[in-house]
C-alpha cells in the first residue's frame, strides 16, 4: 500500500512546526509499512490532483497568504473537484482560512476556495493560548497551540471539536476547526499531528479507504505521543 | 530642576539596592531595577544616555545580539574607553534602563564615553524615544517566538519605523541576509555592510527552512548563488533590481578547521570559538568599530582573552567531564549549535532543556523546523531531553527514528551525565533555561561532584 502527499506551498506556508505534520503522516505509515511518498508543490507547480491522496494546506503570514491566494484561483476547480471526491485534506492555520470564501483583513480581502461554507474577519487582538478540544468521534482530546487575528465562522458546517481550553474558531461560539468531508480544517499546530496520533490515524485511515476501499490500520505504541497529549491536558483543564 | 535631579538621585539608589538585595538573594533582578528606576524618574534613560560622551551603538537581531554587543564592548574598552553595556542580555525597556542606571555614580551621574546596548527587536520604538543612538548593527531576521513577535513581517515593520525616528543612525547591517539588508537599504538611513562573499560549504542543506524567499521588493522568488545556512547567503531578485549589496566589510579565506579563522580588510583574524556564526558575530563587531572609526590595535587581544561566559558556548570542567552550554532558542539558532557540536568529532553525549515559560515564547512549534535529524550519528552517544516541555522534544527525536531519554528535573539529567556519561557533555537550552541551568553547572563546578 501506498499514500501520496501533496505539500502546498512550503516555501510560503511554513510557518509553526507544518514540517512536523508530513514528518508525522511519512512516519506513522513507514512504521505500519505503508509507503508514504512527499510531493513538494511550489506557486507555479502544475498540481495533478488525481495523484494524491492527503493534501496538506499550512499556515503563512498575511502576506504570504495573500501571495498563495492569487494561485488558488487557477487551481480552484481542480482542488473542489478532489474535496468533492472525498480527497482527504489537512488544513491549518491561514490553510484553513484559505478553505473558506474569504478572509477580511486591515488590508483587504484575502479570496479564499469556497471548498467548505466558512468566512473570516480579522480580529483584536490575536487570540495566542495553548488550547485543547474534544470530539467523541476521537478517543483522546486534541491539544495544540493557536496564534491567529482571524475569527471563523463555519455557519452550520460541523467542528473539530468543543473548546475545553483556548479560543478556537472565534473565541466565541465554543467551536474549534471544521469537518467537512475528508477535510480537516483546524486553527491547532504545535504542530498538530505528532501529539495527536489518533488525528494522525484519521487523516491516513480516510486516505485508505478512498484509495484501497478499507483501512486496517496496525496498532503503533503510542504511549510517548499520549503522554505528552495528557501533559497539555492536564496542565491546562 | 532640583527636584528632577532628587529623582534621578532616588531612582538610582533604589534600583541599586534593589539590584543587590536581589543578586543576594539569587535572583537577577535587573530588569526589576530598571522598571522601578522608570517608575520614580521617567526621564532617567533620556537624562543618563545623553550624558554618554560618545557614541551610543545599539545591536538588534534575531540572533548573534548578546555575543555581538559583548565583543564590541571589550573591543572599545581595550582602548581604555568607559561604556554602559547590558552584558546579560536583558534587552527590553527596563534591562536597558537598568544597564544605564546601574552604571550611574551614587551622585546620580553617568561617567561613561560610550554605550553599547542590545536591543529586543520589538522593543526599539519605546525605547528609541528615550535617546537615538549613532550606530545599530543588526544582525539578522529569522524566525522567533512567533507568539510573542508574531510573524518576521511584523518585526521588519517595527524596525522599520525605529530606523526613520533616528535618521541620522547609521546601520550596520549582514549584507548577507536579505531581509535585514533589504530593510537598511530602504530605510534612508546611511548604512554600511558586511558578509562572506565567498561560498563555504559545499553541501547546500535542501530542506532548511528559509525565511524571506520571496523579494520584499517585487515578491519574486529571490535567486541564491549559494547559501552559508538559513537564508544567509549570496541572491538577488531575478525580476527587480534588488540585490546583495556591495559588502563594506567582506571576510574571506574562511577555516574553519582549527578554531575560526577569516581575512578581512587584509587583516587576519582569529578566534579560539566553535561555530560558523560567530564569525557573523566577530565580523559585525568589527565593522562598527571600523564604522566609528575606532582603533583595532588590541582587536587581536580581545578576541583571544573572549569569554562569553554568559551561556553561549561556555565551558565547564565537573568531575572529569567537559561541558558546553549554548543557547539555541530559535530554528535558525538551534541548526547553528548542531553545525557546531557536529564540529566536534569526538564522542559525546547531548542534552536538550526546553522551557515555554514567557520569554521563551510559550510556542514550542519551532522545534519541528530544526532539523534534528543530523543528530543521527554515531559519535552522539545518547541524547537525554528535559526542562517543562521534554515531551515535546522526546517526541521530536522519536520522529526522526533517533531515542532519547526524559529525565525532566535539569540537575538530575546532568548528573546523570556527568555518572555515566562519555566525558564530553553539550547542554544546549532555551532561554529562560539558560540563567537555571547555569547556575546549576556553577554549582556543581564549585561544589565537585555530584
Amino acid at each position: 500500500m501506498k499514500i501520496t502527499i501533496g505539500h502546498l506551498y512550503p516555501d510560503l506556508l511554513n510557518l509553526y512546526g507544518d514540517r512536523g505534520n508530513i514528518q508525522c503522516m511519512k512516519k506513522r505509515c513507514e512504521w505500519r509499512g505503508i509507503e508514504a511518498e512527499v510531493r513538494e508543490f511550489q506557486l507555479t507547480d502544475p498540481i495533478d490532483f488525481a495523484n494524491l491522496d492527503i493534501v496538506l494546506l499550512g499556515g503563512g503570514s498575511d502576506r504570504e497568504q495573500m501571495l498563495v491566494c492569487e494561485r488558488l484561483k487557477t487551481i480552484q476547480k481542480d482542488f473542489r473537484g478532489y474535496v468533492e471526491d472525498n480527497g482527504v485534506v489537512i488544513a491549518v492555520c491561514g490553510g484553513y482560512q484559505l478553505l473558506g470564501h474569504y478572509y477580511d483583513t486591515d488590508n483587504g480581502r484575502i479570496e479564499g476556495l469556497s471548498l467548505v461554507d466558512l468566512y473570516t474577519e480579522q480580529g483584536s487582538p490575536r487570540l495566542i493560548s495553548n488550547i485543547v478540544i474534544e470530539n467523541e468521534l476521537f478517543d483522546y482530546p486534541i491539544v495544540g497551540f493557536e496564534n491567529h487575528g482571524g475569527r471563523t465562522y463555519i455557519g452550520d458546517n460541523q467542528p473539530l471539536g468543543k473548546v475545553k481550553f483556548g479560543y478556537g474558531n472565534n473565541g466565541t461560539d465554543g467551536m474549534e476547526g471544521v469537518l467537512y468531508k475528508n477535510i480537516v480544517g483546524t486553527y491547532l499546530h504545535g504542530p498538530l499531528l505528532p501529539k495527536n496520533p489518533h488525528v494522525c490515524d484519521y487523516l491516513i485511515g480516510s486516505a485508505l479507504k478512498r484509495k484501497y476501499g478499507k483501512a486496517e490500520l496496525a496498532p503503533l505504541d503510542d504511549s510517548q505521543e499520549l503522554e505528552a497529549n495528557r501533559y497539555i491536558v492536564e496542565r491546562f483543564c | 530642576m532640583k527636584n528632577m535631579r532628587v529623582r534621578r538621585l532616588i531612582a538610582v539608589w533604589t534600583a541599586k539596592i534593589v539590584s543587590t538585595v536581589c543578586r543576594l538573594s539569587g535572583r537577577q533582578g535587573v530588569t526589576l531595577a530598571g522598571r522601578i528606576a522608570l517608575k520614580i524618574d521617567p526621564r532617567i534613560l533620556a537624562d543618563l544616555s545623553s550624558m554618554v560622551r560618545e557614541k551610543i551603538f545599539v545591536v538588534c537581531g534575531t540572533n548573534g545580539k548578546t555575543t555581538t554587543n559583548n565583543l564590541l564592548c571589550s573591543a572599545i574598552e581595550s582602548e581604555g574607553k568607559k561604556l554602559v553595556c547590558n552584558h546579560t542580555g536583558s534587552n527590553m525597556l527596563a534591562g536597558v534602563a537598568a544597564a544605564f542606571v546601574l552604571a550611574a555614580g551614587n551622585n546620580g551621574k553617568l561617567d561613561a564615553d560610550y554605550a553599547c546596548i542590545e536591543i529586543d527587536e520589538a522593543s526599539t520604538l519605546r525605547i528609541f524615544p528615550h535617546f537615538k543612538p549613532d550606530y545599530m548593527v543588526l544582525t539578522n531576521l529569522f524566525r522567533d517566538q512567533l507568539d510573542r513577535y508574531g510573524e518576521i513581517d511584523i518585526t521588519m515593520d517595527i524596525l522599520d519605523r525605529a530606523m526613520k525616528m533616528a535618521p541620522e543612525m547609521t546601520v550596520i547591517v549582514n549584507g548577507d541576509d536579505a531581509l535585514a539588508a533589504y530593510l537598511a537599504m530602504k530605510s534612508g538611513n546611511p548604512y554600511r555592510t558586511y558578509g562572506i562573499s565567498e561560498q563555504v560549504f559545499k553541501e547546500q542543506g535542501g530542506h532548511e527552512i528559509r525565511e524571506g524567499r520571496f523579494c520584499k521588493n517585487c515578491g519574486a522568488r529571490l535567486e541564491y548563488e549559494f547559501y552559508h545556512y538559513s537564508q544567509i547567503g549570496k541572491y538577488r531578485c531575478p525580476k527587480c533590481d534588488f540585490a546583495r549589496p556591495e559588502i563594506d566589510f567582506d571576510a574571506s579565506h574562511i577555516d574553519m578547521s582549527k578554531g575560526l579563522s577569516f581575512e578581512v580588510e587584509g587583516r587576519r583574524i582569529e578566534a579560539d570559538y566553535r561555530g560558523f556564526y560567530n564569525i557573523y558575530n566577530i565580523l559585525a563587531a568589527y565593522s562598527a568599530v571600523r564604522t566609528a572609526g575606532l582603533p583595532l590595535d588590541k582587536f587581536a587581544d580581545v578576541l583571544r582573552t573572549f569569554n562569553p561566559q554568559n551561556g553561549r558556548m561556555e565551558q565547564f570542567v565537573i568531575s572529569g567531564t567537559h561541558i558546553v552550554l549554548n543557547l539555541a532558542k530559535n530554528p535558525a539558532g538551534f541548526n547553528q549549535n548542531i553545525s557546531a557540536v557536529m564540529e566536534d568529532e569526538k564522542p559525546k553525549d547531548i542534552i536538550i532543556v526546553i522551557n515555554d515559560n514567557a520569554q521563551d515564547g510559550t510556542d514550542i512549534s519551532w522545534l519541528w523546523d530544526v532539523d534534528f535529524d543530523r543528530f543521527a550519528q554515531e559519535d552522539i552517544r545518547s541524547i537525554t531531553v528535559s526542562g517543562i516541555r521534554c515531551q515535546d522534544m522526546r517526541l521530536r527525536m522519536k520522529y526522526v527514528d533517533i531515542s532519547s531519554e526524559m529525565i525532566a528535573d535539569v540537575k538530575s539529567a546532568i548528573e546523570a551525565r556527568i555518572r555515566d556519561g562519555c566525558g564530553n557533555l553539550y547542554v544546549l537550552v532555551n532561554y529562560t533555561a539558560l540563567f537555571s541551568t547555569r547556575n546549576i553547572l556553577l554549582g556543581l563546578q564549585k561544589g565537585g561532584k555530584p
